[in-house]
């Protein structure tokens, strides 16, 4: 379903990901790990058309979306949650949600599924989404996200800030969207938490991609281990 | 004392409704417009002119604020290029000085072929008693085009997707783009809409007094100040700040005298910088 080929990205003074090929099948879900710095932002942002490739190709359901803007490649079902969430902090949750389908108008089931999910954003519905809490904009983020009624969801650091347990029910509704066939790509540091939801990984530093495999084969690497699980 | 807050109010509303079309190119695209102004007069002439040449005045005056919205349009597309490739100061700077050019070429022009022309709208019969008061029919007409047009706006952005998409540039660009709006539509739609916005309060200005072709730099300078007292990119703010700068305006004019009025509005501008630095309503970074 996405296919990235040689990508490489990054500002001005030089390329921060280098060459990165990368995959993600229809119903899987899919880690990107590694370090703060390793470059896993830039290859998002490059992905989902918020920053330029230098090289490369980005595929995503047989369309070339390589240098294709954010604003197109949300309308083709691939919907991107930041790790900063770029809510709108002066519009209500309910406000925050209907943007998430735009150019339609919300759509009541989604809208239902939504608040299914993450019960606190129906009891917040008025709430501007600014005064929320870390744990309560991150909910909103996902759920303005699975409003545009995406195929596929790409997540960068969804526990960015986020308490032990609120990191949990993060990935709570996760498992739960997996589980009714959302394709999911995630990058993040909690380690754990990720290889709990994903079948496979790839392990990004210093801007390349190092190691590939499945959750399981990655848990089991040494290095793996040692740089991400906290085993010595 | 009654009959300057009445004025206030009824400059107030227009000054507001002007500053919504300044605060929406500043908070949605880092756009200050000095061009503003002498869009506001170009939708006067041309409706003078079209009444000139036997029109009535209501298909003239739509003429003149659909000429002031493809004034926004041909702006956007023309003399803005070069701005959508810079951002944040830069942005902001370069817009300064396009707009600035584009408004001496707009008065050159308007004082070369229209040295004498100007728009009034006056509306006949006796004026009309407000709280005791009398109150012309142009000053009421005009308050009370104002407010709808007001309304409008305000209903526009807060109820319609395509309102709420414009806000959520203004509140945050890159979220906006996640959601499938593309920012560059947005903000050439508000210099459309703020071309109109500037034509039709050219007319209601032209109902209480007239509108003549060196009115553009008062009418930028008067959208500036109650833009900046409001908050930058704030549409409430803008509208609130109109309508209190109006009636302090109007006060000081019958207390101390005109030629001090818009020195005490621009004092009343810089002490609202110094306390709230972000305006009335503004969004603090």
């Amino acid at each position: 379903m996405l296919d990235v080929r040689g990508l490489s990205a990054g500002y001005e003074g030089g390329d921060v990901v280098h060459d990165v090929d990368l995959r993600v099948d229809e119903g899987e879900a899919v880690m990107v790990i590694g370090s703060n710095g390793a470059g896993k932002t830039t290859l998002f942002r490059a992905i989902v058309g918020l920053r330029p490739a230098s090289a490369g190709q980005v595929h995503f359901a047989g369309d070339d979306i390589t240098g294709s803007p954010a604003q197109e490649v949300v309308r083709l079902g691939l919907s991107f949650v930041p790790a900063e969430r770029h809510l709108f902090p002066r519009m209500t949750v309910h406000e925050n949600l209907a943007l998430g389908a735009y150019p339609s108008r919300p759509d009541p089931d989604t809208l239902t599924m939504v608040f299914d999910l993450f019960p606190r954003l129906a009891e917040r519905r008025r709430q501007l989404a600014g005064t929320m809490s870390g744990g309560e904009q991150q909910m909103l983020a996902i759920g303005r996200a699975l409003m545009a009624k995406p195929r596929l969801l790409v997540l960068d650091e969804p526990t960015t800030g986020l308490a032990p347990k609120l990191a949990a029910e993060a990935y709570e509704a996760l498992n739960t969207l997996r589980g009714r066939g959302l394709t999911v790509l995630v990058a993040e540091q909690q380690v754990p938490l990720a290889m709990a939801l994903c079948d496979r990984g790839y392990v990004l530093e210093g801007g390349a991609i190092t190691k590939e495999g499945t959750s399981a084969e990655l848990a089991d690497d040494p290095e793996v281990r040692r740089a991400y699980l906290g085993v010595t | 004392m009654t009959a300057s807050i009445l004025d206030g109010i009824v400059l107030g509303l227009q000054f507001g409704l002007l500053a919504t079309g300044l605060t929406l190119m500043y908070g949605l695209g880092g756009i200050l417009n000095l061009a503003y102004g002498q869009m506001a007069v170009i939708s006067a002439i041309v409706t003078v002119s079209i009444m000139d040449a036997g029109l009535p005045v209501v298909p003239a005056a739509a003429i003149g604020i659909a000429v002031g919205a493809l004034l926004g349009f041909v702006l956007d597309q023309t003399v803005f290029r070069p701005l959508y490739s810079l951002r944040d100061e830069a942005r902001v700077l370069l817009s300064l000085l396009l707009s600035l050019g584009v408004a001496l070429m707009i008065d050159g022009f308007l004082n070369w072929l229209f040295p004498l022309k100007g728009l009034s709208l006056f509306i006949g019969g006796g004026a009309i008693d407000v709280f005791g008061e009398p109150m012309r029919r142009g000053s009421l007409l005009a308050s009370g085009i104002t407010i709808v047009a007001m309304g409008g706006l305000v209903a526009f952005f807060r109820f319609t997707t395509l309102g709420r998409a414009v806000r959520s540039v203004i509140e945050d660009e890159e979220g906006a783009r996640l959601v499938g709006i593309d920012p560059r539509k947005m903000l050439r739609l508000i210099l459309v809409l703020s071309g109109g916005i500037a034509g039709l309060v050219a007319l209601t200005r032209s109902m209480v007094a007239p509108v003549d072709v060196t009115a553009g730099f008062g009418i930028t300078v008067f959208a500036l100040i109650v833009t900046v007292v409001g908050g930058l990119g704030s549409i409430t703010g803008a509208l609130a700040a109109g309508i209190i700068l109006g009636v302090i305006n109007a006060i000081a004019a019958s207390a101390i005298g005109t030629f001090m009025s818009l020195v005490i509005l621009l004092v009343a501008a810089a002490v609202t910088i110094l306390v709230r630095p972000a305006g009335l309503l503004g969004v603090k970074e």
